[in-house]
């Protein structure tokens, strides 16, 4: 229960961001929130993780939307978002494995959670040098065209390298 | 071991690619920083990949135990890479329980024997394991699944619950045991004086008889004598609630039964009557005590409609002069039958009912409370065909001690002596 109400909260937080930074689409940003809690609830509920990917995929939808209609310059807070995505992702996950009455050693929980830490730690330092990279004066242009083409092929690559085993 | 993998990690790597690409249409350095993260938990996922090769042996300190008991064990377990989660779970029937919890989740690093203890909660033959192994990265994004450690069997035996007073045959067998013939013989229990006949040994003359009448007299005595008693199980049916039931009741009664009349040296034998017929010829001894009980615990209700009579047993099963102790909940006219059948036979019979009233739910409805007086009205009416036939019968409740049942069947036949004088 804990652990799900902390990814709702994750989720809320992403939404909240989206809106309060685009207050003209404040309100189809929190409709699309709305939804995607609704997704999540369901999954949660239903111990189904089928929709988790959509729910997150609206919130990101809403970002985008917020960062669509903004004017100024870059934003610093993109990191913490896609780490609060890959948070709430985790926690919900997190949250169906809990839901099999397993007793289980209390270091193993931590070592969970400070995995779980770590990564989101991680992921918000990456972003964190995207953006500073972005910032750098090393010049635009087609190089990092090819390099983010690549990353995206490498990224479809390993989902369906992953989902076809 | 078999992998499986999480769906999420695809589902990170399809929402970072689909934000790389629209950062790069976009223009958006944003929309890349927010697939980052999810880029990383895709890759550090797709990189967490590794069969640990995890492989578990379940070893059960006995193989026998009494009901109640603690049964310790191990559990070994080896893998090839450390393990962050391993979860196991001990196959077991409903009527073991492991004392600490199952299934459970620890960590293993190389090898690690773990000790467990097992709760046998009632009796019956059973299987222990196997082990189901799922071990996980510590994240949760690939889990490996294997089956491992065997089945261990485990019998445990029905607590016996102490009998005082057995119930005596109306006739003894000529072997010598602990049960005072109704016959004149050589014995210790003096039974009456009688006069001197030649071939008389001088030690059993009785000298104060013997010079009040002025002719020699001796001393008769009862001998001391075995009998057979053969425990003639109904498992036709089987009326239960929970873990209690008439089946439980009756391996119970049939346990302590057999455990106290053998302890008398007397010959016991088995006959389950029911949709599965097994039977084991009456002995005397230790073995034979463990060779029923172990008969016992086998014992389960198997459906059949086919129609059965005494006809089919073996005729050494039901050895003349026999004390037939029946145990039946009186619920399948073939048993009801059999034993009416046995009666005319000339067995001196005892038919306690285990009764199955307590197990069943009588209904709210008029018509369902009709229906239990009903069956409660023909229940009494085949006690009285049985009493008619001069079989004595008692009804035996849960939670009632056996001993006054026991009792209650002593009574009715030293009542039926007296009448009859």
């Amino acid at each position: 229960m804990i652990l799900a109400t902390l990814a709702l909260i994750a989720y809320a937080g992403v939404i909240v961001e989206a809106a309060a930074r685009a207050t003209s689409v404040a309100a189809l940003i929190g409709a699309l929130g709305a939804v995607g809690v609704l997704m999540l609830v369901f999954v949660l509920w239903r111990a189904d993780d089928e929709l988790l990917p959509w729910a997150l995929l609206l919130a990101g939808l809403g970002y985008g939307l917020s960062l669509a209609v903004r004017h100024g310059g870059v934003a610093e807070g993109a990191p913490l978002v896609g780490a609060g995505l890959l948070l709430c992702g985790e926690l919900v996950s997190w949250s169906l494995d809990e839901r099999f009455a397993i007793e289980a050693d209390r270091s193993i929980v931590a070592a969970r959670g400070g995995a779980l830490a770590g990564l989101v730690l991680g992921g918000v330092l990456l972003g964190g040098l995207v953006l500073a990279v972005a910032a750098a004066p090393l010049g635009g242009g087609l190089g990092w065209t090819v390099v983010g083409a690549a990353a995206v092929v490498a990224l479809l690559g390993l989902a369906a390298r992953l989902s076809r085993s | 071991m078999t992998r499986i993998d999480s769906s999420r990690i695809v589902a990170y790597a399809g929402l970072a690619a689909f934000g790389l690409v629209a950062g790069l249409v976009a223009g958006r350095v944003e929309l890349v920083a927010v697939a980052a993260p999810l880029a990383l938990a895709a890759v550090v996922g797709a990189g967490l990949v590794r069969d640990p090769g995890v492989s578990a042996t379940l070893t059960l300190d006995r193989e026998r135990a009494l009901e109640g008991d603690d049964v310790g064990g191990t559990i070994a377990l080896s893998s090839a890479a450390p393990v962050d989660r391993l979860e196991l779970y001990v196959s077991l029937p409903r009527e073991l329980q492991l004392v600490e919890g199952n299934p459970r989740a620890i960590s293993l690093a190389a090898s690690r024997t773990l000790d467990v203890a097992l709760r046998c909660e009632r009796w019956g033959a059973f299987a222990v394991g196997p082990v189901a192994l799922r071990a996980r990265d510590r994240l949760g994004f690939h889990s490996w699944e294997a089956v491992a450690g065997g089945a261990q069997p485990l019998r445990v035996y029905p607590s016996a619950e102490t009998v005082r007073a057995l119930l005596a045959p109306l006739e003894t067998q000529v072997f010598v045991g602990n049960q005072t013939a109704r016959t004149k013989g050589d014995g210790i229990e003096f039974a009456d004086i009688r006069e001197w006949t030649p071939g008389d040994r001088v030690r059993s003359i009785n000298w104060r008889a013997t010079a009040r009448r002025g002719e020699l007299h001796v001393n008769q005595q009862h001998p001391e004598r075995n009998t057979d008693v053969v425990l003639f199980l109904d498992t036709f049916t089987d009326v239960h609630h929970g873990m209690r039931g008439t089946l439980d009741m009756t391996v119970r009664a049939a346990t302590s039964i057999a455990h106290r009349y053998l302890q008398r040296k007397d010959r016991v034998g088995v006959v389950s009557f029911g949709g599965f017929l097994s039977w084991l010829l009456p002995e005397s001894g230790t073995r034979q005590l463990y060779r029923i009980v172990d008969s016992l615990l086998q014992m389960d209700v198997v459906l059949s409609f086919a129609a059965k009579g005494i006809d089919i047993l073996p005729p050494r099963t039901l050895p003349p002069k026999a004390l037939v102790l029946a145990l039946s909940p009186l619920l399948d006219r073939r048993s009801a039958a059999a034993l009416l059948d046995l009666r005319a036979r000339g067995f001196d019979l005892v038919v306690i009912e285990v009764s199955p009233v307590p197990f069943v739910d009588p209904g709210a409805g008029e018509l369902a409370q009709l229906a239990y007086r009903l069956w409660r009205l023909s229940r009494e009416s085949l006690r009285m065909r049985y009493e008619q036939a001069g079989v004595p019968v008692v009804t035996w409740q849960d939670g009632q001690a056996l001993n006054v049942v026991l009792e209650e069947v002593t009574a009715f036949r030293r009542h039926a002596v007296l009448t009859r004088a």
